[in-house]
C-alpha cells in the first residue's frame, strides 16, 4: 500500500517535470524585488534584496531558521505592515505596480495576493463560511454565487470529498491537514494572483503534507506559489524555482534542478549537503 | 521482568530525580489538589447554607395555619338565656357572655367555670329589646337598648395582679355613662336595632324605634375650671323611613353610619357632625335571591364584611369612581360555603375573620391575601355564636345543644399568599387594585402591604438604566483598547479602568445623591445635549482626523490618537454645560425640569432612574470592560492575520472575526455586569429616593430589592411577617442571580464551544 503511494507520488513528480518542460517558453515575471531592505527597529532583517518571481510558477524560499524568508515572504502582500517597529524600502513590482505605493490600498493588494500560514488558522465558523469568508468580506453575499464558488474552492483544495456532506459543520472539527487544505480553499475562493505558503506543511503529518504537495502541483496551473520551506526535499520536490537565503541576505537563486545538482555559491552547497541549517 | 523494570527505574541515573523527592513531589501534589477540592466545595456548600438558611426563615409565611380543638364544656349558666355575643380577653383566659335576658356571664375559657355573674338592672315591665357590640370592638364596650326608648351601656373589663407571682385576672363590668338607662326615644317606644360608638369622651347611639332612626350623641365636655363634666347630649332622627332597617353599624372613628335594610340597600351616612347626618350614597351589595345573614366591620372599620344565604362573605369598601365619587365597591367575595352564614368575626389586629356556616363549619379567612387558612367542622349542632380571641389565637363556638367548643389557633402569617406577593391587590380605600410595597405606618389599624413587584420591577429598572449606559461605553471602550490602541498606552488604560471598579460603591452613591442628582437637575438641558453632542462630536473628530494632511498625522503615533481625543472631549463636555443654562432659558423658559411638568406631565424627582443609571453604569462599567478587554485581546493573533490576508480591512477583521470569536467573553462580561447591577445595593440606596414605584419613566425614583433589605431589616421585628418577607425578597434576589448566571454559564460554554478558537 505504501509503496504504491510512493510510485504514484513519483509518477506524478515525472508528470510535472514535463510539464515544466512544456511551459519553459513563457517565462513572464509576475513579482520583481527590487533592492528591498527591512529593519526591524534598528536590526536589518532583509539585506538588499532583489529577484524576479516568474508567472504561474512555484519558487521556493530555503534557508535556515532566522534567515529571513518568512520576511520576505510577507513583504509581497504587505504582512509585515501590522509589524509596529517594521520599516522597509526598496521596491515590489506586482505587475509592474510598486505594492508599497503609497496610493496602494493594502486590503485590495492582499486579495490579489492570497497567504497561507504555517498553522492552520480556520475562523470559528462553518466550513462552508470559512470559505465564503473572502467573498463575503468583498460584499458578495448572493447564495448562488457563494454555493459555486465554495464548491470550487474546496474541489480546487482537493478537500470537497471530505466535507461536501458536513458544509455547516465547524470547520474546528476538522483534522489538522483538512483544515490546512480549508485554509487554501479559503485563499483560493477569491481568486488571487498570487499563493503565498509560509511553511504550509511543517505542523502537519507525513501524509497530509503529502496531499498539500500534490495541491500545489494542481495550484499552479492557476496561480503564481511562492513557498517558504526549511524541509529541502519539499521545496526539491514542488518548487520550479528555488531562492536560498542567508542572515537576510539572498545568496542564490535558481532553476530548482540546477540549485540543488549543481550550486553556483559555496554557502548553498554547504546548505543543501547539511553543513549547517 | 517487571522486577527488572522496578530496578532500572530505581537506579540512580543523575537524571532521575529521588525517590524522596519524588514523594515529596506527589504529596505536594495531592495536598494542592485536596485543597483545591476542599475550597471548591466549601464555597458550594456555603452557598447552599445561605440558600437553606433563607428558606427555613421564608417557608413559614406559606404554612397553613392549624387548629386544634383544647376542650369543649356545658354552657355555664345555662338558664340565663339565648347568648347574644361571646368575647374572650388579651390573655384568652377570661371569656364573657352576655345575654338576652341582661346576663354577663364570665367564665374561664379553658375550662368553662364560672367567675361572675352579673345582671344589668332593667326596670320593672320593661324588657330588653335589642343589643349592640360597641365600637371600636377592643374598648370592649356594649349596649343594650330597651323597649321603653333607653338604653344601658357597659364595658367588660380585666384587671390582671400578680399576687404570688402568678397572673390573675379579675373582670368586672363598668357603666361608663352611669348605671342610669339613657334616654334615646323621648316618645318611649321599644330601640329595635342599635349601633353604639364608645369613646371615653363622646359616645354616639343610633337606634332605630319603629320607623324612625335616631342618633343621640353623648359628648363630655370638662369645663376649664370646674371639676365635674357636663355632658351634651345631641340627638337627631335620620331623615329615612326606617321600616324594613336590618342591621345598623358606626365605624370606630364615629365618622359613618352605615344602614343595611332587609332588600339588601346598604346606606353610607357621614355622621362626623352628629347634628347633621348626610347621606352619603347607598347601594345594592346583595345579590337577587339571597339575604344578607351576618355583617361585620374588617378590622379598621373601612370594610364591611356581608355574609348571605347562599355562604358567600363579600367586602365592601367606599373607593372613589371614575367620576371620583365615592361609591360602595365589592373589592373581593369569598365563597366559603354552601349553606348560609350564621356569623362573621374580624380579628382585632390583622384583615383576617373567622366565618361560622349553618352547618357547624368554621373557616379562618384572610381578607387582601384572599387565603383559607382553616376550614374545620365544630360541634354536632347547630352554631349559635362564636368568638375569635384579640390576639386571634383561640376561638370560642357555641352551639344549639348548650356547648361551647374551644379552640386553638395557630397562625403566624396569614396576610401572605401568591396573589398579595405578585398580583394586583385591591387594598381598602384605594380607587382600584394596584401593586403597592408598603410594609409600615403609623397607625395601628395599618394594614401592611407586601407586593414584590414593584421591588422587582425597580430592580430590573435600575438595572436597565445601568446598563444602557455602561453597556456601549464599556463594550465600545473594550473594543478599542484591546484592538486599536497602542500597547503601552493600553498597559496605562487598562489598569487605570480596572482601578474604577475598586472604588467604594459607597462613595459613589453619596456622590450620586449628594452632587449628581441636584447638579443634573439644574443642567438637565446640558446632560441631553451632551448625550447627544458628545458621540456625534467624536465621530466629527474621526472623521476630521482621517482627511487631516499626513504631516500632522504622523505627528502621533498609531494608536495613541485616544489622546488628542480626551482633551477634545473635555471642551465638548464643558461646553454642552456652559450653555446649558443658557439653553433652558432659551428653549424651556428658565428650567427644563419644569417644562418636561408643564408641557408633557412627565413628573422630575430629583433622585431618579437616570441617576442611578449613570452611578450605577460607573459602578458597573470596570467590571464588563475588564472581561470583555480580555476576551477580544485574547483572540489569537493568527486569527486576526488570517482575515487580514484575505483581504479584510481592520473593521471587517474586528466585526467578522475578532468579536466572533470573543462573545463568549463579551457574554459573560454582560452577563457579570448585570448580576452586579441587580446586586447592587449602596449606590440605589442613596440616589434612587427608595420609592416603590411601578413607573418605568427614567425621570421617577425606584426602589430595588437590595436597597429595600437594606433599609428595611433594621426595624423589622424577628419573626414577624414583615421580617420574613424581606428574607422571601433576599431569596428572590438570591434565586435572580442564580438563575441569570446558571443561564448565562450555559449560554457561555455552548458559545464557547461554537466560537472558540485552536
Amino acid at each position: 500500500m505504501a509503496t504504491e503511494h510512493v510510485r504514484t507520488h513519483a509518477i506524478d513528480m515525472n508528470s510535472i517535470l514535463r510539464g515544466r518542460d512544456k511551459n519553459s517558453g513563457q517565462n513572464e515575471i509576475c513579482i520583481k524585488v527590487e533592492n528591498l531592505n527591512l529593519h526591524y527597529g534598528q536590526k536589518q532583517a532583509l539585506h538588499n534584496i532583489s529577484m524576479d518571481i516568474l508567472k504561474q510558477r512555484v519558487t521556493a524560499y530555503i534557508g535556515p531558521s532566522g534567515c529571513g524568508k518568512s520576511t520576505l515572504l510577507r513583504c509581497i502582500n504587505r504582512m509585515n505592515d501590522l509589524v509596529d517597529s517594521a520599516r522597509i524600502d526598496g521596491k515590489i513590482l506586482l505587475d509592474n505596480e510598486n505594492i508599497y505605493d503609497k496610493s496602494v490600498n493594502v486590503a485590495a493588494l492582499r486579495r490579489r495576493v492570497g497567504m497561507v500560514f504555517q498553522k492552520p488558522n480556520p475562523f470559528p465558523k462553518s466550513i462552508f463560511e470559512n470559505v465564503a469568508y473572502g467573498l463575503r468580506i468583498q460584499g458578495i453575499n448572493d447564495k448562488r454565487t457563494l454555493d459555486e464558488t465554495v464548491e470550487e474552492a474546496l474541489k480546487g483544495a482537493a478537500l470537497w470529498d471530505e466535507v461536501k456532506d458536513r458544509l455547516n459543520d465547524n470547520a474546528l472539527g476538522l483534522s489538522g491537514g483538512q483544515q490546512q487544505r480549508l485554509v487554501i480553499a479559503r485563499a483560493i475562493a477569491i481568486e488571487p494572483e498570487v499563493l503565498l505558503l509560509d511553511e504550509p506543511a511543517s505542523a502537519l503529518d507525513p501524509i497530509s503534507t503529502l496531499k498539500i504537495e500534490e495541491l500545489i502541483n494542481e495550484l499552479k496551473e492557476k496561480y503564481t506559489i511562492v513557498i517558504v520551506t526549511h524541509n529541502m526535499q519539499q521545496a526539491a520536490r514542488v518548487s520550479d524555482y528555488t531562492a536560498f537565503m542567508y542572515m537576510g541576505e539572498l545568496i542564490e537563486i535558481g532553476n530548482t534542478n540546477q540549485l540543488f545538482t549543481n550550486p553556483k555559491k559555496k554557502q548553498t552547497e554547504d546548505y543543501i549537503t547539511g553543513r549547517y541549517g | 521482568m517487571s522486577e527488572q523494570t522496578a530496578n532500572s527505574i530505581s537506579s540512580p541515573a543523575k537524571s532521575v530525580p529521588s525517590k524522596r523527592y519524588q514523594q515529596w513531589r506527589l504529596m505536594k501534589d495531592s495536598l494542592a489538589r485536596y485543597s483545591v477540592v476542599v475550597g471548591g466545595l466549601g464555597v458550594i456548600v456555603a452557598i447552599v447554607l445561605i440558600f437553606f438558611y433563607l428558606l427555613y426563615v421564608v417557608l413559614p409565611l406559606f404554612e397553613s395555619a392549624k387548629a386544634s380543638p383544647i376542650a369543649e364544656y356545658d354552657l355555664p349558666e345555662k338558664n340565663a338565656g339565648k347568648t347574644l355575643l361571646l368575647e374572650a380577653e388579651e390573655q384568652n383566659e377570661v371569656a364573657v357572655r352576655f345575654t338576652d335576658s341582661g346576663n354577663i356571664n364570665f367564665f374561664a375559657l379553658a375550662s368553662g367555670k364560672l367567675l361572675l355573674n352579673q345582671k344589668i338592672n332593667v326596670p320593672d315591665g320593661v324588657r330588653i329589646s335589642s343589643f349592640a357590640q360597641g365600637s371600636p370592638i377592643n374598648q370592649g364596650a356594649v349596649a343594650y337598648g330597651l323597649s321603653d326608648g333607653k338604653v344601658i351601656i357597659l364595658k367588660h373589663q380585666y384587671k390582671v395582679t400578680y399576687p404570688n407571682n402568678s397572673r390573675q385576672i379579675t373582670p368586672s363590668v363598668a357603666y361608663p355613662l352611669g348605671e342610669q338607662a339613657l334616654v334615646i326615644d323621648d316618645s318611649g317606644a321599644a330601640l329595635e336595632k342599635l349601633a353604639v360608638r364608645v369613646e371615653p369622651d363622646s359616645t354616639t347611639i343610633a337606634a332605630k324605634s319603629g320607623n324612625k332612626i335616631h342618633l343621640v350623641n353623648f359628648a363630655k365636655e370638662q369645663a376649664l375650671f370646674a371639676d365635674e363634666a357636663t355632658t351634651n347630649r345631641t340627638a337627631v332622627t335620620l331623615d329615612v323611613t326606617a321600616d324594613g332597617i336590618a342591621e345598623l353599624l358606626i365605624d370606630k372613628e364615629g365618622r359613618e353610619l352605615y344602614l343595611l335594610n332587609n332588600e339588601g340597600l346598604l346606606s353610607a351616612y357621614d355622621i362626623s357632625d352628629k347634628s347633621s347626618p348626610k347621606l352619603k350614597h347607598e347601594q345594592k351589595v346583595v345579590e337577587a335571591g339571597q339575604t344578607i345573614t351576618s355583617m361585620a366591620f374588617l378590622n379598621g372599620d373601612l370594610s364591611l364584611l356581608i355574609g348571605d344565604s347562599a355562604g358567600r362573605v363579600s367586602q365592601w369598601t367606599q373607593a372613589k369612581n371614575e367620576l371620583n365619587q365615592l361609591s360602595f365597591k365589592k373589592i373581593r367575595s369569598f365563597n366559603i360555603s354552601t349553606q348560609a352564614i350564621v356569623a362573621i368575626k374580624a380579628e382585632q389586629r390583622r384583615k383576617g375573620f373567622l366565618v361560622v356556616d349553618a352547618g357547624g363549619n368554621v373557616s379562618l379567612h384572610h381578607s387582601t391575601a384572599e387565603r383559607e387558612l382553616i376550614k374545620q367542622q365544630v360541634g354536632a349542632a347547630t352554631p349559635v355564636a362564636a368568638l375569635i380571641s384579640p390576639r386571634a389565637n383561640r376561638f370560642l363556638l357555641e352551639t344549639g345543644d348548650g356547648k361551647l367548643h374551644a379552640w386553638n389557633i395557630e397562625n403566624e402569617h396569614p396576610e401572605v399568599s401568591f396573589k398579595s406577593l405578585w398580583q394586583k391587590v385591591w387594598y381598602e380605600s384605594y380607587p382600584k387594585p394596584d401593586y403597592i410595597w408598603q410594609s409600615s405606618s403609623a397607625s395601628n389599624d395599618f394594614e401592611p402591604k407586601y407586593s414584590l413587584t414593584p421591588l422587582v420591577f425597580g430592580t430590573l429598572k435600575a438595572a436597565f438604566y445601568a446598563m444602557s449606559f455602561a453597556l456601549p461605553l464599556a463594550l465600545m471602550g473594550a473594543i478599542y483598547t484591546a484592538y486599536f490602541m497602542a500597547p503601552p498606552m493600553r498597559q496605562i488604560v487598562k489598569p487605570a479602568i480596572e482601578l474604577m471598579g475598586a472604588l467604594p460603591t459607597v462613595i459613589l452613591g453619596f456622590l450620586a445623591g449628594l452632587w449628581l442628582a441636584p447638579f443634573v437637575e439644574k443642567n438637565l438641558a446640558g446632560l441631553f445635549l451632551s448625550l447627544f453632542l458628545l458621540p456625534v462630536s467624536v465621530m466629527l473628530f474621526a472623521l476630521f482626523w482621517q482627511y487631516l494632511p499626513k504631516k500632522y498625522q504622523q505627528k502621533v503615533p498609531e494608536g495613541w490618537e485616544a489622546i488628542v481625543l480626551i482633551p477634545f472631549i473635555i471642551c465638548v463636555a464643558w461646553f454642552t454645560f456652559a450653555i446649558s443654562p443658557a439653553l433652558e432659558s432659551f428653549l424651556f423658559s428658565g428650567s427644563m425640569r419644569d417644562w418636561f411638568n408643564r408641557e408633557l406631565g412627565i413628573g422630575y424627582d430629583q433622585r431618579n432612574a437616570l441617576i442611578v443609571g449613570i452611578a450605577m453604569g460607573f459602578a458597573v462599567i470596570p467590571t464588563i470592560f475588564s472581561i470583555a478587554e480580555d476576551a477580544i485581546f485574547s483572540v489569537p493573533k493568527h486569527l486576526t492575520v488570517g482575515s487580514l490576508a484575505l483581504g479584510a480591512t481592520t473593521w471587517q477583521t474586528m466585526t467578522k472575526v475578532v468579536l466572533l470569536t470573543a462573545s463568549p467573553g463579551i457574554f459573560s462580561a454582560v452577563m457579570i455586569g448585570l448580576g452586579r447591577a441587580v446586586g447592587e445595593t449602596m449606590i440605589v440606596l442613596m440616589a434612587t429616593g427608595n420609592t416603590p414605584v411601578m413607573d418605568f419613566s427614567v425621570f421617577q425614583g425606584l426602589r430595588t430589592l437590595a436597597a429595600n433589605v437594606a433599609v428595611e431589616m433594621p426595624e423589622s421585628e424577628v419573626d414577624s411577617t414583615h421580617y420574613r418577607v424581606l428574607f422571601l425578597t433576599a431569596l428572590v434576589l438570591f434565586l435572580f442571580t442564580f438563575v441569570v448566571n446558571t443561564l448565562a454559564e450555559v449560554i457561555r460554554q455552548r458559545l464557547r464551544e461554537k466560537y472558540s478558537s485552536l
